[in-house]
């Protein structure tokens, strides 16, 4: 790892987030049976479309809201080393990451709660129902990480899979950080907070440039989730043969593709139901992982 | 200038169309969402979402009054289209490419965009005041009097409204008059909830324009948090004569037509395939929806029965296996007859038996298939459901309201 994080990383960064969050986008089209090219033309209507109005919203905590909802993710993806360079290598990588995703949690508090209207608040409830029930079991995967790797450094947690990927030896770890990582960006089966059911949830009032930054901003939360698993899990960029640079991008793009895909398979799930499969299955199996790799740490 | 009439063109190729359904609209809606999936336009969820709007069938009085209120908020560019209930597959296709037009005529959009401009954005603008943008399920304004209200209060608020808005929110005193009441609006009140807390009550119609919502169906509640906690249902009348589309082949034949076993086997299975796309779009599975519809689309686009059956059998067993489907439908709007998920397995099994039927030439001389008044229920299901739940169990009761109204003429 290298000491100095060269400037170009502060660039490669948010291009390469922009990209893969495009791909996802288009990706997820694809899937659902659109044409590719329909993310790109909901950029071009949103770009043009004027800003819808709500009777007394409270515009600064929107714009807080919807901002937020595109900085948190990128803040969180600075620890994540593409390859070897990160631009941010922290002692507290792992928490920083978790802390900055935690962020979302205002976002979409704020977005769903400012504009004033039904849907979107119940979107808000929605979502922090949703964050009671994926952040502990999120939290613990994490600490597992931290546990195995005895450090909170990511570039650490990488080193320490050198011989053995950390999904190898704590699977249900890896099990449970993939059902928070579609938690935390209320994707898929977890997309309750968006729901179709009430209008959209708490994106249901924004329009134009809101809407722009709200939606990019998920799929960015969605990227960084999956790019994240791969220095947690999946031994960063080792490979064979090609640059480790590589190795982490296709890892990323194959868990992004995943998580993807999940949303075609599987409808969304309640949080009434999901909470107590969350604090019954979930807790006790991430505190069972957790055991083991702290014994075999020992 | 040359780069925002490029982006509008672009935008035009990807318009977002919310679909509206009148009462008797349902022949319209379907001709309209099987021209959307053929052109791949992604349906949207709400008005906030969209920037073309279909109307389905002849709007009556009070859903036209919704329907300008929608239309009145949406954000520009917009288009708008009327598909009147027996408009031909033709005459849909020429209105959407129409639309398509209309969304990237730059001319237009600024045209429209100046005259709103001129006349200052009032909240709830059509006659009944914000009534109407309540059936919209909009705006979180919550007040046990707002039936009182009436329009005269509400064109003032609003009035107050706008001017706050142009001064960007920095106004100050001249608002002191709206103090205890935000926007000229009463504050919600309270009332106890079923943990024993003291929440705000609010009052939201669920209907009738609501993606995936039976048309004509308003369920006006009260609501504390997600929590149904007061549910009355009300039927919005329709404009025209004749029963439901998916009874026509059993109204003919009692007419004296003739009219075969299969034709009603296939209407019958499209109306149960109808049901299962906009439950499964409810429960949040787009994409079992969509297959569902193409489905349905093809059932009514005249498919022979050979090319059915294999992609049915390949749906039913896609639904049947999700474990994740059968957990969230499972004591869900749970009556004599069973669950959502019970009702999900019969229509399953019906629609299996109306497409194995899709030979029988031999003329219908049945009743057609008697079905519940589902509507009486509804209060009595809702009360003490979220709304997630709610919304699940209004999919999977899937009241035909064209079917039991008295015909208007």
């Amino acid at each position: 790892m290298s000491e100095q994080t060269p400037v170009w990383s502060v660039i490669a960064l948010p291009a390469v987030l922009a990209a893969l969050a495009l791909a996802a986008a288009v990706l997820d089209a694809v899937l659902g049976g659109f044409r590719a090219s329909s993310p790109l033309g909901e950029v071009a209507r949103l770009l043009v479309q004027q800003r819808r109005r709500t009777l007394l919203p409270d515009t600064l905590l929107l714009r807080i809201g919807v901002v937020s909802l595109v900085v948190a993710p990128v803040l969180a993806g600075i620890v994540i080393p593409l390859g070897d360079i990160a631009v941010a290598d922290l002692a507290v990588g792992i928490v920083w990451f978790n802390a900055m995703e935690v962020c979302v949690w205002g976002s979409l508090w704020l977005t769903g709660w400012s504009v004033n209207s039904v849907y979107p608040l119940v979107g808000a409830y929605r979502f922090v129902a949703q964050g009671l029930a994926y952040e502990l079991p999120h939290m613990f995967a994490l600490i597992t990480v931290g546990l195995g790797a005895g450090s909170l450094r990511m570039s650490d947690a990488v080193r320490a899979q050198q011989e053995l990927w950390f999904v190898v030896w704590m699977p249900l770890a890896f099990l449970v950080y993939l059902i928070s990582a579609l938690a935390m960006a209320f994707w898929g089966p977890m997309g309750a907070p968006l729901g179709g059911d009430i209008a959209g949830g708490s994106r249901a009032e924004l329009s134009g440039p809101d809407r722009l930054l709200f939606q990019s901003g998920r799929y960015v939360l969605l990227v960084v989730a999956a790019a994240a698993a791969v220095p947690l899990f999946l031994g960063g960029g080792a490979g064979p043969l090609l640059p480790s640079w590589l190795w982490a991008l296709i890892k990323t793009a194959a868990v992004l593709g995943l998580l993807v895909w999940v949303r075609h398979r599987v409808p969304v799930v309640r949080m009434d139901r999901f909470t107590q499969c969350s604090w019954l299955v979930l807790i006790p199996v991430s505190l069972l992982q957790l055991l083991v790799v702290g014994v075999v740490v020992l | 200038m040359g780069l925002t009439r490029w982006l509008l063109r672009q935008a035009a190729m990807h318009p977002r169309p919310l679909v509206v359904t009148a009462v008797y609209g349902t022949r319209a809606r379907l001709l309209t969402e099987a021209e959307l999936a053929r052109r791949s336009w992604v349906p949207a969820d709400a008005p906030g979402e969209a920037n073309l709007l279909i109307v389905c069938g002849h709007a009556s009085h009070e859903l036209d009054e919704a329907v300008r209120t929608v239309w009145s908020d949406m954000s520009g560019p917009r288009a708008r289209v009327d598909v009147p209930s027996e408009a031909s597959p033709h005459q849909v296709t020429q209105a959407l490419e129409h639309a398509t037009e209309q969304l990237g005529d730059a001319q237009a959009q600024w045209q429209d965009a100046a005259a709103r401009v001129a006349a200052p954005w009032v909240p709830g603008s059509s006659d009944a005041g914000d009534q109407a943008a309540m059936h919209e399920g909009g705006h979180g304004t919550s007040d046990e009097h707002e039936h009182e209200g009436g329009g005269h209060l509400n064109q003032e608020q609003a009035g107050g409204e706008a001017e706050h808005g142009a001064h960007g929110g920095h106004g100050g005193g001249h608002h002191e008059h709206h103090m205890g009441s935000p926007g000229g609006l009463p504050m919600a009140e309270r009332g106890p909830d079923r943990d024993g807390l003291s929440l705000d009550r609010l009052h939201v119609p669920l209907g009738p324009i609501l993606a995936d919502w039976p048309s004509g169906l308003v369920v006006e509640t009260v609501l504390q948090g997600d929590v149904i906690q007061e549910a009355t249902v009300k039927v919005m009348p329709g404009i025209g004569t004749g029963g439901s589309f998916w009874d026509e082949p059993w109204i003919m034949a009692a007419e004296g037509h003739p009219v075969s076993r299969a034709e009603a086997a296939r209407r019958r299975a499209a109306a149960r395939l109808d049901g299962l796309g906009r439950l499964l779009a409810v429960a949040g599975w787009a994409s079992a929806a969509g297959q569902g519809r193409s489905l349905r689309d093809r059932l009514l686009a005249d498919a022979p029965p050979a090319e059915l059956a294999p992609p049915y059998t390949r749906f039913a067993r896609r639904v049947r296996r999700s474990r994740t489907l059968r957990w969230m439908l499972r004591n869900v709007g749970a009556i004599g007859e069973g669950d959502a998920l019970s009702r999900l397995e019969r229509w399953l099994a019906a629609t299996s038996a109306a497409i194995a039927a899709l030979d029988d030439n031999t003329p219908l001389e049945e009743q057609p298939p008697s079905r519940h008044e589902p509507e009486g229920l509804l209060p009595h299901l809702l009360i003490g459901a979220e709304l997630a739940t709610a919304r699940l169990i209004v999919a999977s009761l899937d009241p035909d309201l064209d079917r039991n109204q008295v015909a208007h003429v």
